[in-house]
């Protein structure tokens, strides 16, 4: 047969060959002449924007990349990390956080609090980006704004300590019955709605920040929407914010502690989430700082003998349940059985694998402080003992109680980052075998997943909250049956009485024995199930010093920063 | 009546001698003749293998290397192959309390070094616990980890973790253990926090163990009682390595070829069907109808697949967490065949003005018989190579929509997902990339040469010549 295929055909055949190695020899060869002459081509062009560079000692600039630019810069309707980091930059507030996360006077001068109120001193030479001082009054309208039904500030919330605050926020009081009075200048007196403990904690925080009411007047709202709708009175201004693309700090020359800032130029040139892409412009040179890293990157970073450095980033952990009569999660016993097979330990070590995370305990991190020490030395965390047989026994009650013949399907909500669908298969995997509990994932982006739990879509769901002030009260009052982000609408009645004593009183004691009851009720009614506290690895240039990273308050701050030429 | 019949032999020839040489061959068929040529194609061939040895890999693997994938060994987190397997037998993990010291002195301003690290028992994957002494004033310690020597210029490596009591002077590392030699190094901190310059490092060999209970659970031997703490057991073995929560990637390479596959072969099935019937009917039909049906394939190529296969998803009310897999097949089908009707209708309207078929109407042939007999014994050539063309195309549709996140629900895996994954930790563990992406290139590349040698060997104008 194969007689019939002449042999003129095989011959072609083989000459064809040869022309196609030939060419593909070609092909490669001419590839990587190309790729030469284009690097060659790069470097020619590199040469000319080397100002690009991370760190340049001799005009004070310092190159950054950011994971995303801010939505908008309005204070009273900053929510995310990226703003409240800027807004650290550009504005100041009352008070501040120092290098060493201490609360310092900002814009004022000294202050006074009282059981029914406070006072404010305002310093004089605290000035607006434009040369007029910052007043008063630019306080008092902030607030007003902030609470004000229609600006719909997501943080009004925590504001609610001030005077008929609350009342104003939901419409059914007029704005001008807020507790806040400029009594001149220079004076700010407030009055609170009960006792407070921690206000000048809250001061710090962006949605105190000043504003003032002509030039938000002025911008016909769209203040804070780009780099010519904002004023500034921090350390820096912004002076470049080409959307999507690049933003530029620049040090404002009117603010009143001018002598405090080092940098003069804050260039962030960069925004992506990838944080391999943020390493590798980091070894490029480009940026002098990764603000955090993944267990995928340290092998390289090792490789590569840079310096590691780690903080706590505050936030915790948690699987949270929906507590909806009609889930299978509003089950308790079906809560215990989850509980019972969870080591957090595990979780942390094998699955997330990033120094600094600690296995989670409890709702309130280990950092918080307590009466005297810390607060989890005063009030340790109840031990959870793993029992897989007990969890089945547990299983099985909760069948009987839901009806069920076998083992619920539950819907795990988490974000869609590699990480949390790691974490996601973990719980499937464990839950699967463990109990033969069937768990689909539902990878969502971050803002669905938020709508997604605010519309109490979801049976679990991988929550992480971090804390607005350094009190417990801010990890407390989140499982309060009032909280608009406790979305699975846990309701305990002793719980809410607890956080309202917790609100309202002054004695360390009590808020403390609050807090302790507060661990316990959701231990016992496994409202959670904690996950972790996270920490975080980053690196820096060793040029770069005085960078400030912190749990509460803007993250990283640069505000101390400075460069030393020969580290 | 004397019976008279005629035999072959009265019918030949009365003998005329002539001697011509003639040659012959045997008489090939259409389809002879495309398998012989198909047999030369050498390309074509090998690739012809391959898809049947993939096709095994897929059907009959999992018989085989009846591992279950979704299994997850958390003593062996994205281990490459061939890794060594020796682990010994020790006791379940105890809690540990930890060393202190009752020593309380002042702090100072300055530091010395840690003089001496010790390891409270021997070091395993389990766990390293360390014990130092107590430096005089120091405020806390630092524990790092490399598995670089620090040695050169002090790159300590990991901050594994701040110790802010002096008292203690203990540390157990529980992080992400691997069989491997690390370097400890324990630097005290002075009263304001600062390191100390001067400090000491400990090179530690961890050894992989496992405990008696785990050896059995994991099916390593028939009874945990049989072993005794020092035993040497041989883990799990996985011979293409796992991936990044311990589970076997051969395993989930077969299993994800499942459905590589069959959207692969399904779904160019019914699309290349479907694109027949609907070509040859506006072929044949022409005119008006033609125009109709012709301007609606436009319309539906001009559809955008992405944003159907999601509305596809939604209509079929696809929860969180289930698979896509049937809404994208379906938008395959209802998206795909405009190609295959528009190669089809050109083809028959070509066969249409043959002279054949005019001939064979003549002879009062019927539609059906024209339609079964001339019209599509000729496109089936065209027809063939469409569908291994399609085959190819689609298999990387699957993995491309798998990879970011739209196909399978975890933990099915797909290659397409097995590849988003392995990207992650491509420079560290490369080979939870290097399968997937390699076994989508040959499978893509397999079907189209494949399909190249099948155009060659099914043309009709070359046909072998005598």
């Amino acid at each position: 047969m194969s007689n019939t295929i002449p042999n003129v055909s095989n011959s072609l055949t083989r000459s064809a060959s040869f022309q196609l190695v030939w060419l593909g020899i070609a092909a490669t060869l001419g590839f990587a002449l190309l790729m030469v002459l284009l690097s060659w081509a790069s470097a020619l062009t590199g040469s000319g924007t080397s100002t690009l560079n991370a760190i340049d000692a001799e005009s004070g600039t310092l190159t950054l990349q950011l994971s995303t630019e801010p939505p908008q810069l309005d204070s009273t309707r900053a929510t995310d990390s990226v703003s409240i980091m800027i807004l650290g930059h550009v504005m100041e507030g009352l008070l501040r956080f120092d290098a060493n996360n201490q609360l310092v006077p900002g814009v004022a001068e000294r202050w006074e609090i009282r059981e029914d109120g406070a006072t404010f001193w305002l310093r004089e030479d605290a000035r607006w980006s434009d040369g007029l001082p910052v007043t008063a009054h630019d306080f008092s309208f902030a607030w007003h704004a902030a609470l004000a039904p229609e600006t719909a500030s997501e943080y009004a919330f925590i504001l609610y300590p001030l005077k008929n605050a609350e009342a104003i926020n939901t419409g059914t009081l007029p704005g001008d019955a807020l507790g806040v009075h400029a009594i001149n200048d220079r004076v700010l007196e407030v009055e609170f709605e009960q006792p407070l403990a921690y206000f000048e904690e809250l001061v710090a925080f962006p949605t105190y920040n000043p504003i003032r009411e002509d030039f938000y007047r002025n911008r016909d709202g769209r203040y804070g929407a780009d780099v010519e709708d904002l004023l500034y009175n921090g350390p820096f201004e912004m002076t470049v914010w080409v959307h999507g693309a690049h933003l530029r700090l620049e040090k404002n020359t009117d603010y009143w502690d001018r002598e405090r800032v080092r940098l003069n130029v804050i260039d962030i040139p960069y925004f992506t989430t990838d944080t391999t892409a943020a390493l590798n412009l980091f070894k490029d040179g480009q940026i002098a700082i990764v603000d955090y890293l993944g267990a995928e990157q340290l092998d390289e970073v090792l490789r590569q003998r840079w310096e590691l450095l780690r903080f706590g980033d505050g936030s915790v952990w948690f699987l949270a349940f929906n507590f909806d009569s009609g889930r299978a999660t509003s089950n308790w016993h079906l809560r215990k059985a989850l509980q019972l097979v969870t080591d957090p330990s595990e979780l942390v070590n094998r699955i997330i694998k990033l120094p600094g995370n600690l296995p989670g305990k409890s709702l309130f991190p280990v950092w918080l402080q307590g009466v005297n020490g810390f607060f989890r030395q005063e009030y340790p965390a109840p031990q959870i003992a793993l029992d897989a047989s007990a969890a089945r026994e547990h299983l099985r009650l909760a069948m009987e109680e839901l009806g069920l013949d076998e083992p619920p399907s539950l819907a795990l909500l988490v974000d869609d980052t590699p990480g949390a669908g790691r974490q996601a298969e973990y719980f499937q995997n464990l839950y699967g075998t463990q109990l033969g509990i069937d768990i689909r994932i539902d990878r969502q982006i971050f803002k669905q997943r938020l709508a997604k739990m605010q519309n109490q879509d979801f049976d679990l769901a991988t929550y992480g909250w971090g804390p607005d002030f350094a009190d417990p009260l801010t990890f407390g009052e989140l499982f309060a049956s009032w909280n608009p982000n406790n979305n699975g609408r846990f309701s305990n009645q002793e719980y809410d009485q607890s956080v309202r004593l917790a609100q309202s009183s002054l004695d360390p004691h009590i808020r403390m024995n609050a807090f302790g009851r507060q661990q316990e009720i959701l231990f016992e009614e496994v409202a959670l199930i904690p996950n972790y506290e996270r920490g975080r690895v980053y690196i820096k240039d060793r040029r770069l010093q005085g960078v400030v990273r912190r749990a509460v308050g803007p993250d990283p701050d640069f505000t101390n920063a400075y460069i030393v030429e020969n580290p | 009546m004397t019976e008279f019949s005629l035999t072959a032999a009265d019918f030949e020839r009365v003998s005329v001698e002539r001697r011509v040489q003639t040659i012959a061959r045997p008489s090939l068929s259409y389809w002879q003749d495309a398998w012989v040529r198909l047999k030369a194609n050498r390309r074509a061939l090998v690739s012809f293998y391959i898809v049947i040895v993939l096709l095994l890999f897929t059907v009959a693997g999992p018989w085989i290397w009846a591992v279950d994938p979704t299994v997850q060994d958390l003593d062996q987190l994205s281990t490459p192959p061939g890794a060594d397997r020796r682990a010994q037998i020790v006791q379940p993990y105890v809690p540990w309390n930890g060393v202190f010291t009752t020593i309380n002195e002042s702090l100072s301003d300055t530091v010395g070094a840690t003089t001496e690290i010790r390891l409270a028992q021997p070091a395993s994957t389990q766990t390293v616990r360390l014990v130092w002494d107590p430096v005089l004033g120091a405020s806390g310690y630092r524990v790092y980890r490399n598995v670089y020597d620090p040695a050169p210029d002090g790159a300590v490596g990991l901050p594994l973790a701040e110790i802010y009591d002096p008292r203690q002077v203990s540390y157990e590392d529980l992080l992400d253990l691997t069989p491997t030699r690390y370097w400890y190094s324990v630097i005290a901190t002075d009263r304001n926090g600062r390191e100390a310059e001067e400090y000491t490092t400990l090179a530690v060999d961890t050894i992989r163990v496992i405990t008696a209970a785990e050896a059995q659970t994991r099916g390593l031997v028939d009874l945990e009682t049989l072993l005794s703490l020092g035993d040497e057991v041989r883990v799990s073995f996985h011979p293409l390595g796992t991936d990044y929560l311990g589970r076997d990637m051969l395993a989930r390479l077969m299993y994800g070829a499942r459905v590589s596959l069959f959207i692969g072969i399904i779904a160019p099935l019914f699309f290349v069907l479907t694109g027949i019937l609907y070509g040859s009917a506006a072929g044949f039909i022409g005119g008006r109808v033609d125009q109709i049906l012709m301007r609606f394939a436009d319309f539906v190529v001009a559809l955008p697949f992405l944003l159907f296969m999601i509305l596809f998803k939604i209509a079929f009310g696809i929860g969180p967490g289930e698979s896509g897999v049937v809404p994208m097949l379906v938008a395959l089908v209802v998206l795909s065949w405009p190609a295959t009707a528009r190669l089809v209708r050109g083809q028959i309207l070509q066969i249409r003005e043959e002279a054949y078929i005019g001939a064979s109407q003549l002879l009062g042939a019927k539609t059906h018989y024209l339609i079964l007999r001339h019209m599509i014994p000729n496109t089936v050539g065209v027809i063939l190579v469409t569908l291994t063309f399609a085959v190819p195309t689609v298999i990387f549709v699957e993995a491309f929509l798998s990879f970011i996140g739209m196909g399978v629900a975890p933990p099915t895996p797909s290659w397409g997902s097995m590849c988003n994954e392995g990207i992650q930790t491509m420079l560290n563990h490369p080979h939870e990339l290097i399968f997937p992406a390699a076994l989508i290139s040959l499978t893509v590349l397999a079907f189209n040469l494949l399909g190249d040698g099948l155009r060659d060997a099914l043309d009709a104008r070359m046909r072998s010549r005598e």
